[in-house]
């Protein structure tokens, strides 16, 4: 999978995944997941959503997120995700 | 309980729309809020229920991380609070230490059973916390206290179908021991496969819109939505200039211990509550003007009522006219105690008899009633009682008068 076609389909998932009343084209590649973003421009998601996603990425994309380290590493933002998920897949 | 309780504030949310003047608008049309359940697919021996339409929206002020995870029953709970609070003109200030009581029985039942659906058909791989959230029925009263800021004594109840009537027992009792100068008291209850095939498996559900003390009624039609009262401390509206809506002039509970679904046949519970209820107010039967009847459509449940308010009334029940709410809003279950009550306040504040829909041929054994056809009258009343009654022999009746502030 392409790096753009994983951009696209990670920001679906989100906005359907954990129901966000924005498009996912809205939803910037360096914008900060769940932390505070420049601007006060932060998605607005709480400890579910964290815990929501990394099901939802893992179960999408059959990759393992075992603890909070890995975790923040894997969603500082939407460019760090697709890295993470091309890096484990190609890993795999 | 001298001078009463002040209602100074009513909210409602229901198949008629999701708000009070939607609900007056209903009343006084006579308009029917049951059709078609759409809700999710059900085969059985009905197919109606008094569903809330789409897009009752919830207020503005709540963080859309929380709104977009919010049960239906919660949803419709906060906006009953919402218009319930903003109608009494309670500021952040007078939310802060209210109380807050609400009935409830089945909490977020049907996201859950759509979480289990869902996994169950392979839609989803695995089961999502944030769809099984609102399971409990706790939910409501949090969800309610955290966006209105209600921080004062706080408890949910669940006794059937009388769980929102003790609700507002409960906030009432609350402000009568000094422990809150104001209470929100509310009910809430969202329609799910649970209730509907349990229902349905009992034969209660009638397979036309139910038709509350017409002879051929078969049953009741489930509904759902959410009622909401502010109670206050009379001297306590006084003194902010808030004229009263109506007065919780007394209330009482009974229990039958009879039978986990049938009435006791001689209504010895539903009795008990009626006559403490009067006792509570202070006034005889004679003071009765309306009764908005608990009405399910159920054969067991209008031959008791009816029994047990010619105990009550005796001769005079023909002068009281008597009408159920449910033939419009269906059996909210968890709500009706509080979607019934809101009724009875309308009804006080706006002089109105809500009439008694789809009554077509009323049961020749309830003869000498006035049951308030549709489409309703406008008719000046003083006092007027709101009994509910629960499986499991759970009964409440709650006394209201007019507003004035005596």
């Amino acid at each position: 999978m392409d790096r753009d076609t994983l951009r696209s389909e990670v920001k679906e998932l989100m906005v359907s995944g954990l129901r966000l009343s924005i498009a996912p084209t809205e939803i910037a590649d360096d914008t900060s997941i769940f932390g505070d973003n420049a601007g006060g421009g932060g998605l607005g998601l709480d400890s579910i959503d964290a815990l929501e996603l990394v099901v939802l990425v893992e179960e999408r994309y059959h990759v393992s997120i075992p603890d909070e380290e890995v975790g923040k590493r894997a969603f500082a933002s939407v460019s760090a995700l697709i890295d993470f998920i091309l890096h484990e897949r190609g890993a795999a | 309980m001298s001078g009463g309780i002040a209602i100074t504030g009513v909210g409602a949310v229901s198949a008629v729309g999701g708000n009070v003047p939607a609900l007056t608008a209903a009343l006084l049309e006579g308009r029917c809020g049951i059709a078609p359940l759409t809700l999710f697919p059900y085969q059985g021996r009905s197919a109606l229920a008094a569903q809330v339409p789409e897009g009752v929206t919830v207020p503005g002020t709540l963080p859309a991380v929380t709104a977009r995870r919010l049960s239906r029953p919660d949803r419709f709970a906060l906006a009953a609070a919402s218009e319930a609070c903003r109608d009494a003109g309670l500021d952040g200030a007078l939310r802060h230490d209210a109380a807050l009581a609400l009935g409830a029985t089945t909490g977020g039942m049907f996201e859950s059973e759509e979480a289990y659906r869902q996994r169950q058909t392979g839609e989803a791989g695995c089961f999502r916390l944030s769809r099984l959230l609102g399971t409990s029925i706790t939910t409501a009263a949090s969800v309610v206290s955290q966006t209105l800021g209600i921080y004062g004594p706080q408890t949910t109840v669940s006794t059937a179908c009388s769980s929102s009537a003790l609700a507002i027992a409960l906030a009432a009792d609350a402000i009568r021991r000094g422990r809150a100068r104001v209470a929100v008291a509310l009910g809430t209850d969202g329609l799910c496969r649970l209730t509907y095939a349990g229902f349905d498996a009992l034969q209660a559900l009638d397979p036309e819109a139910c038709r509350p003390f017409d002879a051929g009624r078969r049953g009741l039609s489930l509904g759902e939505g959410a009622g909401a009262l502010v109670l206050e401390d009379v001297a306590h509206a006084r003194a902010r200039g808030v004229r009263p809506r109506a007065l919780l002039l007394g209330h009482a509970t009974g229990t039958d211990a009879h039978h986990v679904t049938a009435p006791h046949p001689e209504g010895v519970g539903a009795l008990v509550a009626f006559r403490g209820a009067l006792a509570a107010a202070g006034l005889p039967p004679e003071a009765i003007d309306y009764v908005n009847a608990h009405g399910s459509g159920t054969r067991q449940n209008d031959a008791v009522e009816v029994a047990v308010l010619r105990a009550v009334l005796g001769s005079r029940l023909a002068r009281v006219p008597v009408s159920s709410t449910k033939s419009q809003l269906g059996h909210t279950l968890g709500a009706a105690g509080a979607l019934e009550a809101v009724v009875t306040v309308l009804a006080l504040d706006a002089g109105i008899l809500p009439p008694t829909v789809g009554l077509r041929r009323p049961d020749p054994s309830f003869g000498e009633l006035d049951l308030v056809p549709t489409p309703g009258r406008r008719l000046p009343l003083a006092v007027a009682a709101s009994s509910s009654y629960g499986f499991g022999g759970h009964n409440v009746t709650l006394v209201l008068g007019r507003g004035e502030v005596p």
